[in-house]
């Protein structure tokens, strides 16, 4: 039971990091009926600017000192007789890299979004109104293409990417066995789940949101009702290249940088497909229980069994309910 | 633009082949490619069995997503079924069938497995369509591919390691070099473009084209979906199939990382230039998506004269021109270089007057 307990719990912070990819997956769609095959590829470009600018630009020389690691005297002082591997000690040393990691994260938020918008621009409103099939086969061409950069850009080997949270690790006791989590990856799943509350929260709250809404609805007569459509599909490609930024700087702490954190994104796919394309809620418990599912594939299976979870669960999904969990229905004209 | 086409009988009308332009050029493409693999040198014969190789599987996912409008991202998948089964037939039946015949009965039952698991595979396809669709085959993909790699499979599959496979050899005339190989694709993947003009002439074909324009609609007139969607893929499938077959027996060796995904975006992408529904579309797609990252290795070699440090730049520029192309098209020219084609000949055939 402790052991089921313990997988459980990772299952749920894998599924979360899930939940975030998957948010920007369904945002695009919502809003412009395109399925973006090329997410995780976006999310590999969010972990690569993340080591940029965490650590390629600190280690430069003409980067001051304090980016790279930062030492104020109160902190060398608390550093101070501090035994190896103590809690205090972890949360210190993430203190010092506190300056890069926040450089970190705001450089891929920006340079993530930029990379948002010139997709949106280039490729997606010139095939604005045009069959869905074309606009998807160009998210696939765009797999390539951006794998392809992604390898001419970055071609040295990536180095290890500061963690985000301290990393200590926490015991607590559950069911008479000892429950071993990092604190990592606790604060990460914390981080995933407020995103994807707040961005639950701005479509069905906020102005853009409904707009959001409304161009989901019906591009047509959201366009005659006074909402700018294009505003709207670059705001949700924003939507989604920033919250696959955080994604894969979260990523890249956990599996580290290669060109195959883009196949990642296929599996988030799978996900989206199985919770329904458009519903939030849907993709939000497919997420889990895939995570969940994983876990415990790789407690009783091992490790390479746990990379067809999804796929598998996508597939039985399908033929049981065509639409997702709780995806809508379509409704067509002959 | 055909004028002076004149048909006296119903047969002449029903022929596969059913104008003199398409008689000449089927004829003519027929000993260009007899030329071709007398006198070409190596490289050239390689690089037409690379595309003999992808073109019978794009013809066979032509089947399926140009005539019948459903999109499928795994059909790697076939391929790998074709070449594995083909492969693991060989070694399991060694002693009980021999040698000179074994290829008659590896291919088909290679290209029947292909198309029993086409079917399998296609049986989403009932309730779930286009993005859906595209997403289940994919899985499907994955999922064919992890199984060849476990390691539970591994006494016949090879697991990571992959398999060494056997040259054809048809009544006791071993096809080792790579030009009797290119012999035998070339023979195949006319037969097969041929098999897939018919196709689209007969009832099954014409019940593929009114499904694609609108599947409802082709079910009000009495066309079974769940046939002929199932048929549909298992005619792809086996089309592919026989692709793996061929590839195995062409390639000393086979690895299931050479099945993956990337194999079903270049057949796929491969179509959309070429141009969808189209018999012709395959072979123009297959000879821009194999020459193109040729052209770029050997304009790379010349300027950057082999150097060590810059030959690992040229995978990625190959990657990048490949998503290129496929978004350039989408882009540009949806229905493909078949497209470009015909507006051509038209203009030829409509000289001096108006173009276009």
């Amino acid at each position: 039971m402790g052991q089921f307990a313990q997988f459980a719990i990772n299952g749920l912070m894998s599924g979360a990091i899930y939940a975030l990819i998957a948010i920007g997956i369904v945002s695009v769609f919502k809003a412009t009926k395109v399925v973006n095959f090329a997410h995780g590829y976006l999310i590999m470009f969010g972990a690569y600017f993340y080591f940029t600018f965490s650590v390629v630009v600190p280690g430069q020389e003409w980067a001051p000192a304090w980016l790279a690691s930062w030492q104020p005297d109160w902190l060398l002082a608390a550093k101070e007789g501090l035994p190896m591997f103590s809690p205090m000690g972890a949360v210190l040393d993430w203190v010092a890299n506190l300056p890069r990691i926040l450089f970190g994260l705001v450089g891929a938020l920006f340079a993530n979004a930029v990379v948002g918008l010139i997709i949106e621009r280039t490729l997606m409103r010139p095939l604005m109104g045009q069959s869905i099939f074309a606009m998807i086969m160009v998210t696939v061409g765009l797999i390539s293409i951006m794998s392809g950069s992604a390898q001419l850009i970055w071609t040295a080997d990536a180095a290890n990417v500061p963690y985000i949270a301290p990393n200590m690790p926490i015991r607590f006791e559950l069911f008479g066995t000892m429950i071993f989590i990092f604190g990592t990856d606790l604060v990460n799943m914390v981080i995933a789940l407020l995103l994807f509350g707040g961005i639950v929260a701005f479509v069905r709250f906020t102005k853009g949101g409904i707009a959001i809404r409304a161009t989901a609805e019906d591009s047509s007569t959201a366009y005659s009702m006074g909402i700018s459509v294009p505003k709207v599909f670059s705001r949700a490609w924003v939507l989604a290249s920033t919250t696959g930024a955080i994604a894969g700087a979260i990523l890249a702490t956990r599996n580290g940088i290669s060109p195959s954190l883009g196949l990642f994104g296929f599996s988030v796919l799978a996900i989206v497909l199985m919770g329904g394309l458009d519903s939030y809620i849907g993709v939000f418990i497919a997420a889990m229980s895939v995570g969940v599912m994983e876990a415990m594939t790789q407690w009783q299976l091992g490790g390479d069994w746990a990379e067809i979870v999804p796929y598998v669960a996508v597939l039985v999904v399908l033929i049981w309910r065509p639409h997702g969990l709780m995806g809508q229905k379509e409704v067509e004209r002959i | 633009m055909i004028n002076a086409n004149l048909k006296s009988t119903y047969a002449a009308d029903e022929r596969v082949l059913n104008n003199r332009y398409k008689q000449m050029f089927v004829y003519g493409m027929a000993l260009l490619l007899a030329v071709f693999g007398a006198f070409a040198n190596d490289y050239l014969i390689l690089i037409a069995c690379k595309m003999g190789l992808l073109l019978i599987a794009v013809v066979g996912i032509n089947v399926l997503t140009g005539y019948t409008g459903l999109v499928s991202l795994g059909h790697a998948a076939f391929v790998a079924i074709g070449a594995y089964s083909v492969t693991i037939f060989q070694n399991v039946t060694a002693g009980f069938i021999p040698d000179p015949v074994m290829i008659f009965f590896a291919v088909p039952f290679a290209v029947f497995l292909a198309a029993f698991i086409g079917v399998i595979v296609g049986l989403p396809s009932l309730r779930v369509k286009g993005l859906y669709l595209a997403v289940a085959t994919l899985a499907a993909n994955f999922i064919v591919i992890f199984l060849i790699e476990q390691d539970l499979f591994a006494p016949w599959t090879g697991g990571m390691v992959g398999l060494t496979t056997n040259a054809p050899n048809i009544f006791g005339w071993i096809l080792d070099s790579k030009r009797e190989m290119f012999g035998l694709i070339a023979l195949v993947g006319f037969v097969t473009l041929l098999m897939a003009q018919n196709l689209i002439r007969t009832r099954i074909g014409r019940a593929f084209i009114a499904i694609r324009d609108r599947d409802y609609s082709a079910e009000i007139l009495g066309i079974s979906l769940l046939k002929y969607k199932l048929m549909s893929f298992s005619i792809s499938a086996a089309f592919c199939g026989l692709s793996g077959a061929l590839f195995a027996y062409f390639y000393a060796r086979i690895l299931p990382e050479q099945f993956e995904l990337d194999l079903s975006l270049e057949l796929v992408a491969a179509l959309i230039v070429g141009g969808m529904g189209r018999t012709m579309g395959p072979v123009f797609g297959v000879i821009i998506i194999v020459m193109v990252p040729e052209v770029i290795k050997i304009t790379f070699g010349a300027l950057t004269g082999d150097a060590a440090g810059m030959a690992q730049l040229r995978a990625p520029l190959q990657e990048i021109a490949f998503g290129a192309l496929l978004v350039f098209f989408l882009l540009k020219e949806p229905l493909g270089i078949n497209q470009i084609v015909d507006r051509m000949l038209r203009a030829a055939n409509r000289w001096p007057f108006a173009r276009g």
